[in-house]
């Protein structure tokens, strides 16, 4: 299929793109990496009147390190996240970056458009909402920074105003001795996961100092699992504090039946996936460096 | 080389077409730009059954840009309904290329739009209105049968074709039984091919000369302007189709022929310009052609002491879809495989094919057989577990023994050759069979669940068409032909055509490597045309790429006109040599590849001899005005016409076989099963190039776990199709597949000239061994595979207790 006639802009500039956007009005959409918008497009599911295209703006792609932060450049592709040494000091990031669909998404698919487009299976919202993430945002009256918890307020929508961009992500170097995991059952490289769980762990010795731990793709939004966290916190990690943290999840994921599980098997797998994270999230809090790849089948 | 001692044939040569489509430079249709070509789109029904009140084509009409629109009641006015192979009731279905006065499968084409760009066409059909009246959908085939809502009230009921298959004695067997196995429902699931090229067709009917010219990716095209001569009323002479290079068809290519009448209609109704139908993912899952979709109800299988089955008896009902188009030739083409590799004579199997709203179905690789080969297969373990016998030890009791071919089956067909015990003895080596078995018992014991499933299965190549006959005693059709053309051209190049539209298989190479051998020259030196083309002459009424034939239907067509060429080459080069015939010999010399006389050390190439032919014929004696250098030879199967009445005889030339094993574990905690080891042995006689028969059956391996484990077309209860993209339909990757061993036998075929028998479906092996092996974990917890599809979420509700339990299912009745 193909899209229905739209105006193609071309920005220079993020400010210049938001300046855009205000004056096409509602009718125009920003386009970054195109793997969601395109696709709908073409579907004629979504029929904006305007695209405008930051995808050619300078220096809005780059990974640094400043002080205790990685900060991404919203445009940032996953690939180069992937294959970032700076990015790989935060293995989680990774985890996630080289899992998210196939080589073709990576390459095109940027950071900052799939968190403004809150997916319900999307990748990256689950993995950094156990991280201190910030977003940086641009928008007609200006710049604002907004913590990523709260930012996604429901299926496919945010807080940005419809003129308002995602200009940069922040995310804190967690803590030495603080170890996160991102893990996925995906049927195929190209399809959205089954169920994902994203875990962070701050160890003292063998105790949980603290867990972040949230459930992707068995929601509207991501679940964050107080519960399992509540049941790693403070206590020794064997198995019947993961036991517990497998029941909570299994209790707070809220997932869907669809072509890719039933409800009640989203449950089961949402808590088997917990398991492995919080096995691998420990050895890396340990220091252990651990390689992570998602389940296929 | 020169000598004669070594043969082309057999070596693994590299295929000729790789450099060409590995670069890139493929000519595929949609490749193809013509002058004043215009563009087609369909609006398809959201409905699975529902009568259309109106459609309003109006605002469509007025974009600038869309040339007209054509509906089914246009093309009902000026043509004739699709021949129906059926007989009544089947046959009074009135099939046309749009929905007529209603829609039958979500999906369905109801009005084409034709544009100056395909984006106008896709703005044309956004625009087109059609409103529906909602009728009962039916997408179950055993509820269809009841006729609650029936779907073309023509026929008077859903059902399309009914027959039993009943060979030997099957009450005696059952009174003599010592033990007696009832299954209750088994289900073969429904699945597709997702070819990497969709269907593309461009369709001219010019008015000119009232020819109608197709540039197609059609794989059956012999097929196809049968059916549209028939339908658009046109001679057939005037139809010409051209098929290119193939993304790939594995039988989905074959029911495309409705697409194409629209397109021809529709460029009628546009002054003539050609028009293009691009088909996109989306409409290629929900619409092209699906598999068939099939029943096992009821079934009871005699066993003896020894564990030996001795009668079958069984209810099969086959879901075909809305319209039954290449059908119903399924309700018979199992029958190729009756017995499956196994020697039991007594068996009854009461058949029935069935419309429900849901996309029609098409002869899918591995089609109709593998669907009753993996009823057979799923008995046999089914069987074995029941009486505690080892999958391997039940399969060697029962298989057709070595000594035994070549083996006429209980409903007459031939076997031709094989050894199933020798594959599977290779299969457990290179698995180790004994060494997995001690890993799976260890694993056991610490509670988790591994399987090892054996499957042995056949791919009954090169068909006899009489057994239409058995399905509709008054089908015209019977035997098997392919058609070839060898010529020297007028430089003396060689040159080959075959009516075979390959799409991967690699007939150029092989083709060349068979006629190398005639003419005892490089393969290099040898040009194959392949691709089909009506102009080219060289078809037959069967002629396409389809039904694992091209070893033994084409390759016999291209060795005997390659053979003919070379009689008429001695004939003329004895001539001008002034030799004998016998003291001939062909080979490559200094002047490229010739003919010289071992008699007078005389020779003449390949240019001379051309030469004389063509353009010096001043210098030919009469006696040799015959010699063209330009031969057609048509091959033709040894079949007869089978016995409608009894439903018996030989309705295959060949039977490549293949034996797998598959290691599967069933994660406990995720129900993922996992893939641990794979072994695919197969046998498909002389091998014409190894290289490509391996590829093949990576091919169909990867194919066939797919089906088993990703694969399967899902319709709501409403008749919406769940997975029409392939973030729901999920084709094989690589991440998914298993590294697989391979090991392979060849037991000659004595039914073809070379020995060598068709292998292009596989069989879909995978499908039995996984289900095998799924059912080997979890035959202790009491869980049977009654699906071929099976998931982590279905595996998870049968380890829940919800589905698959043996006591539901299974019933045993032991005497003695």
């Amino acid at each position: 299929m193909y899209p229905r006639p739209f105006h193609y802009h071309r920005a220079s500039s993020l400010r210049e793109a938001v300046t855009m956007l205000s004056q096409l009005g509602e009718d125009a959409r920003f386009l970054a990496g195109g793997q969601s918008l395109i696709p709908l497009m073409k579907l004629r599911f979504s029929n904006p009147s305007h695209l405008v295209d930051l995808s050619f703006v300078p220096g809005a792609a780059y990974i640094k390190q400043e002080r205790s932060a990685l900060h991404f450049g919203a445009l940032t592709r996953h690939s180069e996240i992937e294959n970032s040494a700076t990015a790989a000091m935060l293995p989680v990031l990774h985890d996630c970056a080289a899992g998210i669909a196939d080589v073709q998404v990576r390459n095109r698919g940027t950071i900052g458009g799939s968190l403004a487009e809150a997916d319900p299976s999307g990748d990256w919202a689950t993995v950094l909402l156990t991280q201190e993430t910030e977003l940086r945002c641009l928008g007609p009256s200006g710049e604002r920074t907004v913590p990523l918890r709260g930012f996604i307020t429901d299926a496919y929508t945010t807080v940005l105003g419809h003129d308002e961009l995602i200009q940069e992500v922040i995310v804190r170097i967690p803590p030495p001795g603080s170890g996160g995991a991102y893990l996925a059952f995906k049927r195929s490289a190209p399809v959205y996961p089954t169920a994902s769980v994203a875990v962070q762990l701050t160890m003292d010795g063998g105790v949980c100092k603290d867990a972040v731990i949230t459930l992707g793709c068995v929601g509207l939004t991501v679940v964050r699992s107080e519960g399992s966290e509540a049941a790693l916190r403070g206590h020794e990690i064997d198995d019947k504090a993961i036991a517990a943290a497998m029941e909570a999840a299994r209790a707070a994921a809220d997932p869907q039946a669809d072509m890719r599980g039933s409800v009640e098997y989203k449950r089961v797998l949402v808590a088997a996936l917990l398991k492995r994270a919080i096995e691998i999230a420990m050895r890396r809090a340990r220091g252990e460096q651990v390689e992570v790849s998602h389940i296929y089948a | 080389m020169s000598g004669s001692d070594k043969t082309w044939v057999g070596q693994s040569l590299s295929r000729k077409e790789e450099d060409r489509l590995l670069r890139g430079r493929g000519k595929f249709v949609d490749d193809i730009k013509l002058r004043e070509m215009l563009y087609l789109r369909f609006v398809r029904s959201p409905y699975a059954h529902a009568k259309i009140v109106s459609i309003d084509t109006s605002a469509a009409e007025k974009i600038p840009g869309v040339i007209c629109t054509l509906r089914g009641s246009e093309i009902a006015s000026q043509t004739q309904p699709f021949i129906e192979i059926a007989p009544d009731p089947g046959g009074r279905i009135r099939d046309y290329p749009l929905a007529v006065s209603k829609v039958r499968y979500q999906g369905e084409p109801v009005v084409a739009v034709v544009a100056e760009s395909p984006a106008i066409a896709d703005d044309g059909a956004e625009a087109v209105l059609i409103e529906y009246e909602a009728l009962d959908p039916v997408v179950d085939a055993e509820q269809a049968l009841t006729d609650a809502s029936i779907l073309h009230e023509e026929a008077g009921t859903n059902k399309v074709w009914n027959g039993v298959f009943e060979y030997g004695d099957v009450e005696q067997a059952f009174r003599d039984a010592a033990s007696i196995v009832e299954i209750d429902r088994m289900h073969f699931h429904r699945f597709s091919s997702t070819p990497l090229e969709n269907n593309v067709v461009i369709g001219q009917w010019d008015p000119k000369d009232d020819h109608i010219h197709y540039w197609c990716n059609n794989s059956f095209p012999s097929f196809a302007i049968q059916f549209l001569a028939a339908h658009l009323q046109v001679h057939i002479d005037r139809i010409r189709v051209q098929t290119f290079d193939i993304g790939g068809s594995f039988g989905i290519k074959i029911t495309s022929y409705p697409q194409m009448a629209v397109c021809a209609l529709a460029s009628k109704k546009a002054g003539g310009r050609p028009i293009k139908w691009v088909e996109t993912r989306s409409e290629h899952m929900i619409s092209s052609a699906h598999g068939n979709e099939r029943t096992f109800r009821d079934t009871r299988v005699a066993l003896d002491n020894q564990g030996v089955i001795t009668a079958i008896t069984s209810r099969h009902i086959d879901d075909c879809g809305a319209y039954p188009r290449y059908e119903p030739l399924g309700c018979v083409i199992w029958s190729q495989v009756f017995p499956g590799v196994y020697r039991f004579k007594n068996a009854r199997i009461d058949f029935t094919q069935a419309v429900t709203n849901k996309c029609p179905v098409g002869p899918n690789r591995g089609y109709s057989r593998m669907q009753h080969l993996w009823f057979l297969e799923r008995v046999v373990d089914i069987c074995a577990h029941e009486l505690g016998i080892p999958a391997d030890e039940m399969r060697l009791r029962n298989y057709i023994r070595p000594e035994e071919f070549p083996y006429t089956t209980p409903n007459g067909c031939i076997y031709d050759s094989g050894n199933y015990p020798k594959m599977l003895e290779m299969a457990k080596q290179l698995i180790d069979w004994d060494g997995w078995k001690k890993k799976q018992a260890d694993a056991r014991k610490r509670g988790r669940m591994i399987g090892i499933g054996i499957g042995t299965t056949l791919d009954s190549g090169t068909n006899n068409f009489g057994q239409s006959q058995i399905v509709n005693p008054g089908a015209p059709f019977s035997g098997n032909s392919q058609g070839a053309n060898c010529k020297l051209d007028i430089y003396g190049e060689v040159v080959v055509a075959v009516g075979s539209c390959p799409q991967g298989q690699g007939h150029e190479t092989t083709a060349a490597q068979v006629v190398a051998d005639v003419l005892n020259i490089n393969p290099d030196l040898i040009t194959v045309r392949t691709g089909f083309d009506t102009e080219r002459n060289v078809h037959t009424g069967f002629s396409g790429t389809y039904a694992s034939q091209f070893a033994v239907s084409g390759l016999s067509a291209v060795h005997g006109a390659a053979q003919k060429l070379k009689a008429e080459m001695k004939r003329l080069a004895a001539f001008v040599l002034a030799c004998k015939e016998e003291d001939l010999e062909f080979g490559s010399g200094a002047q490229g590849p010739e003919v010289r006389s071992k008699s007078n050390g005389r020779s003449i190439n390949y240019w001379g001899l051309a030469n004389i032919v063509n353009v010096n014929s001043a210098v030919l004696s009469p006696e040799l005005h015959d010699v063209t250098l330009n031969c057609r030879y048509v091959w033709r199967a040894p079949f007869k016409v089978p016995d409608t009445k009894k439903k018996y005889g030989n309705l295959t030339m060949t039977y490549a076989s293949q034996l797998h094993i598959a290691v599967v574990e069933i994660d406990g905690e995720t129900c993922i099963p996992k893939i641990l080891d794979y072994v695919a042995v197969d046998d498909c006689g002389t091998v014409i190039n190894p290289r490509i028969v391996e590829g093949q059956v990576y091919g169909a391996t990867a194919h066939g776990i797919g089906a088993a484990l990703l694969e399967n077309c899902v319709y709501d209860e409403v008749g919406n199709m769940l997975t029409s993209t392939f973030s729901d339909y999920l084709p094989i990757t690589p991440v998914n597949m298993p590294s697989v061993k391979y090991g392979h036998i060849a037991t000659p075929s004595p039914h073809s000239y070379s020995g060598a028998k068709g292998m292009g479906e596989g069989g879909a092996a995978p499908i039995h061994t996984i289900s095998a092996a799924l059912q080997d974990a979890l035959f202790d917890k009491r869980i049977f595979i009654q699906d071929s599809f099976n998931n982590p979420d279905s595996l998870f509700r049968a380890l829940r207790g919800e589905t698959c339990r043996a006591k539901d299912l299974v019933k045993v009745e032991r005497r003695a």
